[in-house]
């Protein structure tokens, strides 16, 4: 087990930089997710951690060890690919057993650890077949015990399972979380999908255009996004940004005006941010819907079950509210809407960085 | 429950024979006769692309079965009942025969696939997958290597091997068949080398695999199918090539092709034994073909990757 570092970390292909100055701290034993979009630079990321690609500058630590010329093997990491990368021509248990074959263990040794990582992962029937006589649940469980066999200090997942059916996605990831509480191993994540990350990190980093924007557990990136770009990635529905201005109310609070409403803000967030033209975010959940009230008009209603989405719109402005249960308004009706205070975030419209709270 | 007001379900008027006029205005070809004659228009063209591919074969064939007293006379004489395998037990145990010519061809074939491969596919491979500098440079130049006519090269290799000693021998032929199937070989490969995921790769090199024993014990494993394509197509070239053969050979070596010219002499050709040797020496390049197209079908790299 190790901790890991990647300390101004930059990488160029051609002129275009894969990652600007990524700084990154892992501690030993902890989940952290490298999240973001397609092209922000994650999985280049990863491959700089696992040896796959040089850096154009900067340096990759692993247990407090510059690794910079390291190849993968002795970096001492085991990666899962995103298209598991099984070898076709060998049996499931030559896949797994390969590094150890590599290393020129005897015989029994391979086979004994073999049959104790396919136990692990329920591939004790499977273990003569062929990747391709295999699901793509099982082609991932053999690529996870490949990974599992070396007994790394790091492991390394790349998008591992965006090639599953959704169901099995969620399956997998809560055996991924809890082989990471047994095992503790050093683990790094990447994936586009937000619930994923949210799900089994212990830290997410949300990256964007070669750089981290923000690190922090799953509760700091979901409540106190840095910017709106971390705000929108993060949690779905996702977070509504209001263009709007705080102006001071009649009653000598204050209030943000978004088109025909005037939402009332709390005096201590008045305080710390300067009036004029800024964009507010809330989180759907805390948006409340005002069957008696006026001022909005439901736009969209979806059930889902244990909740409803409700997008309401008015002059200027629109908004997603998630309401608990199945809620009972339909299309056309009018609204009043309720913001709660203490989840109001607001940002600079130029930079886009939270200013509040 | 009652209906909502307004939705009433589709009712489809019922089908009647009326609802669909079979006759047609006039002048007007259904399209069933018009698929039907598309259809036997390209029966026909390729009955005749069959008889045009595949007529000079059962006439050699034929040929070969019928003594060749029978063949010269004219007309030919080509009864059932002429029908002998005298001609293939003539080629067969006639001293400094056909079977000598095969097992020479057979060895230089063999040399020239062998040598092919194992070559072509180490410079594919580090041309598709290593970083070679110039590699597209090189590439280009191992293309242009097959510009060049055989007959400009034909004499500069025959002083040159006179020098080395090495006319007449087996390596005189192969390193020359060398010379027009190896860059084929190399872009043969070097397409299928580049179409492998190269995840693959990666997890060898985190497995702990250097680069040879990734080429070794995961590339070349997954391209059998291509090598053996590869493979054949250099051993036809070198099992069916006259030109070369018949300039830097004199008696030690005589390829098929070499032999099955020398039935046509000065003032006889034994067109019977000529064929029969023809059609024994299509039989090794036939059975190849055969295996190759059921191997190269098994779809090896299958389940290697998915997405």
């Amino acid at each position: 087990m190790a901790d890991l570092q990647l300390i101004g970390v930059s990488k160029r292909f051609g002129t275009v930089f894969a990652c600007a100055d990524v700084n990154l701290e892992i501690a030993d034993g902890e989940f952290v997710t490298l999240l973001g979009p397609s092209g922000c630079g994650k999985t280049t990321t990863l491959n700089i951690l696992a040896g796959l690609e040089d850096v154009t500058s900067g340096e990759v630590r692993i247990g407090g060890r510059v690794v910079n010329d390291l190849g993968p093997f002795e970096r001492d990491i085991a990666m899962v690919f995103q298209n598991y990368a099984l070898y076709p021509h060998m049996t499931v248990a030559e896949n797994i057993g390969f590094t150890l074959r590599l290393r020129k263990r005897p015989k029994a040794e391979i086979q004994a650890r073999v049959a104790q990582v396919a136990a692990t992962l329920e591939l004790e029937l499977l273990l003569e077949r062929l990747p391709r006589e295999l699901s793509g649940g099982q082609q991932q469980r053999v690529a996870l015990g490949r990974a599992l066999i070396r007994e790394p200090a790091v492991f390394l997942f790349d998008e591992p399972f965006s090639n599953l059916d959704a169901a099995l996605r969620v399956r997998m990831r809560t055996e991924i979380k809890e082989l990471h509480q047994r095992l503790r191993v050093t683990s790094v994540f990447v994936t586009h999908d937000q619930e994923e990350a949210m799900s089994i990190s212990d830290r997410v980093a949300v990256m964007r255009a070669g750089r981290v924007e923000q690190v922090g557990t799953p509760e700091e990136v979901y409540a106190r996004p840095v910017s709106t770009y971390v705000a929108r990635f993060i949690g779905s529905p996702q977070m509504d940004l209001l263009s709007g201005d705080l102006v001071a109310s009649a009653d000598g609070g204050a209030g943000f005006r978004v088109g025909s409403l005037t939402f009332p803000v709390p005096a201590g967030v008045a305080a710390g941010v300067a009036q004029g033209a800024r964009d507010m975010a809330i989180r759907p959940e805390h948006v409340t819907l005002d069957p008696a009230g006026i001022g909005a008009v439901v736009r969209v209603v979806q059930p889902l079950g244990p909740m409803t989405t409700v997008t309401v719109v008015w002059d200027g402005g629109t908004l997603t509210a998630r309401l608990p249960g199945m809620a009972h308004l339909a299309p056309g009706q009018p609204v009043g809407v309720g913001l709660d205070p203490d989840h109001l975030l607001f940002f600079d419209r130029t930079s886009g960085r939270r200013i509040h709270p | 429950m009652t209906a909502a007001a307004g939705h009433t379900p589709d009712v489809k008027p019922p089908v009647t024979p009326a609802a669909h006029p079979t006759a047609l205005p006039p002048g007007r070809v259904s399209g069933r006769v018009r698929r039907r004659f598309g259809l036997w228009t390209t029966r026909f063209g390729l009955a005749v692309f069959v008889v045009l591919a595949l007529g000079p074969i059962a006439w050699g064939v034929v040929t070969s079965l019928m003594p060749t007293k029978a063949l010269t006379q004219s007309p030919p004489d080509l009864a059932l009942s002429n029908l002998t395998l005298v001609n293939y037990v003539e080629v067969l145990t006639t001293r400094g025969s056909l079977v000598d010519a095969l097992i020479d061809s057979a060895i230089v074939a063999t040399l020239t696939a062998s040598i092919s491969l194992a070559l072509g596919s180490a410079a594919a491979y580090a041309l598709a997958r290593l970083r070679v500098p110039g590699a597209n440079r090189i590439l280009l130049a191992v293309l242009a290597t097959q510009m060049f006519p055989g007959i400009v090269i034909a004499i500069p290799l025959f002083l040159v091997y006179s020098q080395l000693r090495i006319i007449d021998t087996y390596p005189a032929l192969a390193i020359t068949y060398l010379s027009f199937t190896l860059p084929v070989v190399i872009w043969i490969l070097k397409g299928f080398f580049e179409a492998i995921p190269p995840q693959l790769e990666r997890a060898a090199a985190v497995d702990g695999a250097s680069a040879f024993q990734t080429f070794r014990m995961i590339i070349l494993p997954i391209s059998l199918p291509s090598l053996f394509a590869a493979g054949v197509f250099a051993f036809i070239e070198a099992w069916n090539e006259f030109f070369f053969a018949i300039i830097l050979t004199r008696v030690q070596i005589k390829t098929v092709p070499m032999a099955i010219a020398e039935f046509s002499g000065q003032y006889q050709t034994l067109y019977g034994q000529m064929l029969a040797s023809a059609v024994l020496a299509s039989i090794p390049v036939v059975v190849l073909a055969i295996v190759f197209r059921r191997y190269i079908l098994q779809g090896f790299v299958e389940g290697a990757v998915k997405g």
